[in-house]
């Protein structure tokens, strides 16, 4: 890696970590407010920026373009979640979007340390396997990051939906359900805990998590409850959805055209191939249980939170839980 | 008229949502459990262990994918899919063309989303725009107009729509589901694949593919002969591609084309697709005094290599790396800590070892071929094409708005209501900015009202000076 490359990536990660502690240190200052969200904007533009930079810098340093590694795709991500942040903040020009705003640094900050602590040769620029020199790689791979990263983003956004409809126990319960898959896959990156019990950690805590806060939706805290705020998430939260789904299905079925022009099958029930379609089934759920509003919107929300459950699981549970398959970018080894 | 039809709860959003959450969970399981015909049943105990690994395979989830519970899931899918497309999608397209009903302020005063405002009835002007005034009504019609409202209107009334492209959404994106599945199916009964290994030299043949049980197809009469395979590296040693030279030969061994294919670079022959999947090497071909032999080779590591016993104690190791590298041989004891190179040999040359004349000839490589014929792809491909459109098509948000001026009682009103099922804060939020101009206006004309009111009744002089000082 040139100087240049992890100078611009140091900005932007550290970028993420500054507009997060703006976002939350604008609470202390009532009058200041915003003007402060409007600098954590600003930083968080100059992050995204720098990390565009990053990433054109490593494809001209690597000769090729620079998404063929988890390292990699955890940049793509970082720069998505920014990059959506971004355009939903300039675009609804709303005061109210910054409570996603924090969530969203924190988001990329996390990646982004993640990525740091990943092993050197996942930073080193590599030869590619045969697989993956074709361009179809630069159709496949871009669209299924960026659909993971608006789908995590529509989940915060659902998280706060939540908040603001007085459903603070639920909110409690999803939050500590994601930070307990995340944990399953830091272990599994990092640590040698057996596969087996990380399994059990993410699919089980995923399980009862999410059933608790169903449950618990009834708790209902009703001096918390904001009407137009929750309404203002619910519709961030689809609008998140109406992006990623469609770029989930786009990178879907170019998979299946790059596999079949590759070796002749366009799909062969690969573990990680199938989440990806498992990912995608649970968004079309959600999008019929939309059509009508056939169930209430604090419903959906949580349905959008077990999507990001499942996005997780597709991008990174697979690979660090020992899932195994074809898909090597994501994996260590 | 038309007969509706009618499927009751089969063809409801309900069922679709439970048919696709029991699908999901299905693969979801396959794709946890490792699929015995995907990576061998050797592969599924050693990763379950014996017990569970045969436990697995009995309730039929080492083969999820073809298990009669997955298989009744899709075909459920598929019809409530078509019952719900002639029932409820397909005739909605019908009604793509019809005229909406224009609405008056108490209508759209119902409307889940509306605003009514006081207009200035004195003078017709609402705002000025270019110098010249026009009507309220005409400036929120034309507003609307340039963000792409299609808008029919009636005197003093009309209605607008925005995105009605949107609703074809539901109708490409199932048509193409349904599609998918039809042409999988041509693909299953007529289609065959397999993958196999081919000696330098030797043919690859379709004996060994694979199909399904209603298999109406046919396998090919020809057979394709490896003339030529290598590999190519990067700098640093790691495999960059693959290549294979085919001969295509009739059966009478006639050379009909010749073709070379790569990685991601297939040939195709008469409807069969083959491709390039792996490489290896199967032997090397050696002279030990001028006697030929062909010593086959196993992968180790980036290299392959043989192990050759010389007698209890030490082995002679060969090793390669592709068509173009050096023959490394090395010797081994029990007592060395690591194997002593003895020589290298480039392809084509030779060597004496404790006297027998070594000739390395080079190497014997097999190449892993991929083969497919598929019938069906032409109709999946398009299935693909309908389902990237409809998913895209789903998210246009789709808009309607109701805009009227009317008199009510002694004032003039402009009433403005609408839904945006999909995107609705920003929907109200366009609209908020549109009427605007106006909520000032209107706010404007309730402030001069409330000053005429107080200074037409002289009796409330302590509400005149409060109003006189407020204004200072
Ligand atoms: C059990 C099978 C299914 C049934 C019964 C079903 C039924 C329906 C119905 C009734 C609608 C609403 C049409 C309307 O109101 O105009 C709809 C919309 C839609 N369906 Fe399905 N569907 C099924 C499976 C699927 C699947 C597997 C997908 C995959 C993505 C899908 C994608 C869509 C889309 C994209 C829309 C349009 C949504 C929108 O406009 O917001 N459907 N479906």
């Amino acid at each position: 890696m040139s100087d240049l490359q992890v100078a611009l990536t140091n900005t932007a990660g550290v970028t993420s970590i500054l507009s997060f502690w703006i976002f939350v240190a604008s609470n202390a200052f009532k009058n200041w407010k915003p003007k402060i969200l409007g600098s954590a904007f600003f930083v968080l533009l100059i992050g995204f920026i720098a990390l565009t930079c990053a990433i054109v810098a490593r494809g001209i340093e690597a000769q090729r373009f620079p998404l063929s590694n988890l390292y990699e795709s955890l940049l793509w991500f970082a720069w998505a979640i920014m990059g959506a942040y971004l355009w939903l903040a300039a675009t609804l020009n709303h005061a109210g979007v910054w409570h996603l705003g924090w969530l969203a640094s924190l988001t990329a900050a996390s990646f982004f340390l993640y990525g740091s602590w990943l092993p050197q040769s996942q930073h080193d620029i590599q030869p590619l396997v045969p697989a993956l020199v074709s361009y179809w790689r630069q159709i496949h791979v871009p669209p299924l990051i960026v659909s993971y990263a608006m789908f995590f983003l529509s989940g915060l956004s659902g998280l706060v939906q939540l908040w603001w409809a007085g459903r603070r126990v639920s909110v409690f319960g999803l939050i500590a359900t994601i930070v307990l898959a995340c944990t399953a896959i830091a272990l599994g990156t990092f640590s040698q805990v057996a596969v087996y019990y990380l399994q059990a950690l993410f699919v089980g805590g995923s399980i009862l998590g999410v059933i608790f806060s169903w449950l618990s939706l009834k708790k209902v805290k009703t001096q918390a409850i904001n009407a137009s705020r929750e309404e203002l998430y619910d519709d961030i939260s689809y609008r998140c959805i109406s992006v990623g789904f469609p770029l989930l299905t786009i990178g879907i079925i170019t998979g299946g055209l790059w596999a079949n022009h590759a070796w002749g099958s366009y799909w062969s029930w690969d573990p990680k191939e199938s989440m990806a379609l498992v990912t995608w089934l649970s968004y079309a759920a959600y999008i019929h249980l939309r059509i009508h509003r056939e169930i209430a919107s604090d419903k959906l929300a949580v349905v959008s939170c077990i999507g990001l459950l499942l996005t997780l699981l597709t991008y990174l549970g697979f690979n660090t839980l020992g899932f195994g398959g074809l898909h090597s970018y994501g994996q260590l080894k | 008229m038309s007969k509706k039809l009618s499927f009751g709860i089969w063809s409801s959003v309900k069922m679709s949502v439970i048919l696709i959450a029991l699908t999901a969970a299905t693969i979801l399981v396959g794709a946890w459990c490792p699929q015995e015909g995907q990576v061998g049943k050797e592969k599924v105990f050693e990763t379950l262990g014996k017990d569970n690994g045969q436990l697995v395979i009995n309730l039929g989830l080492a083969d999820t994918f073809h298990s009669p519970w997955f298989l009744f899931l899709i075909a459920m899918l598929s019809l409530s899919m078509l019952a719900a497309s002639f029932e409820r999608v397909f005739p909605r397209l019908m009604t793509l063309k019809n005229k909406m009903p224009l609405l008056g302020l108490n209508e759209i005063a119902k409307l889940p989303f509306n605003k009514k405002i006081e207009i200035d009835s004195s003078s017709d002007s609402s705002t000025e725009s270019g110098g010249t005034a026009i009507s309220a009504i005409d400036d929120v019609e034309a507003k609307l107009k340039k963000k792409g409202f299609n808008i029919i209107r009636e005197g003093n009334k009309f209605t607008g729509e925005q995105g009605l492209i949107g609703r074809l959404a539901p109708s490409v994106t199932h048509v193409g589901l349904l599609s998918l599945l039809v042409g999988v199916t041509i693909t299953s009964w007529t289609g065959f694949n397999g993958f196999q290994p081919v000696k330098l030299g030797e043919c690859l043949s379709f004996e060994d593919s694979k199909h399904s049980n209603l298999w109406m197809g046919s396998l090919p009469k020809w057979q394709a002969r490896v003339v030529e395979t290598r590999r190519e590296n990067h700098p640093t040693g790691e495999p960059k591609q693959w290549y294979t030279t085919l001969n295509i030969e009739d059966k009478f061994g006639k050379v009909i084309k010749t073709g070379e294919l790569s990685v991601n670079n297939p040939l195709t022959y008469d409807g069969v697709d083959i491709y390039q999947s792996s490489w290896g090497i199967d032997s090397i071909a050696l002279k030990f005094n001028g006697q030929k032999q062909q010593i086959p080779v196993n992968p180790m590591g980036k290299r392959f290599a043989a192990f050759l016993p010389l007698d209890q104690d030490s082995v002679m190791i060969f090793s390669v790396m592709d068509q173009k590298s050096d023959l490394r041989i090395f010797a081994k004891r029990g007592d060395w800590e690591a194997p002593k190179i003895l020589t290298e040999i480039k392809p084509g040359n030779e060597a004496t070892l404790g006297g027998v004349k070594l000739t390395y000839e080079g190497i014997v490589p097999r190449t892993g071929l991929q083969y497919k014929r598929d019938p069906g792809i032409f109709v999946v491909y398009t299935a693909f094409g309908f389902i990237m459109l409809g998913v895209m098509l789903a998210f246009i948000p789709h808009r309607h708005v109701w805009v009227c001026e009317e008199v009510d009682g002694k004032r003039k009103y402009l009433a403005i209501g609408g839904r945006s099922p999909k995107a609705k804060i920003a929907f109200e939020r366009m609209v908020l900015k549109i009427l605007e101009p106006y909520e000032l206006q209107e706010a404007k004309l309730q402030a001069q009202r409330e000053t005429e009111k107080v200074f037409d009744s002289p009796k409330d002089d302590h509400k005149r000076e409060e109003i006189c000082q407020t204004s200072k």
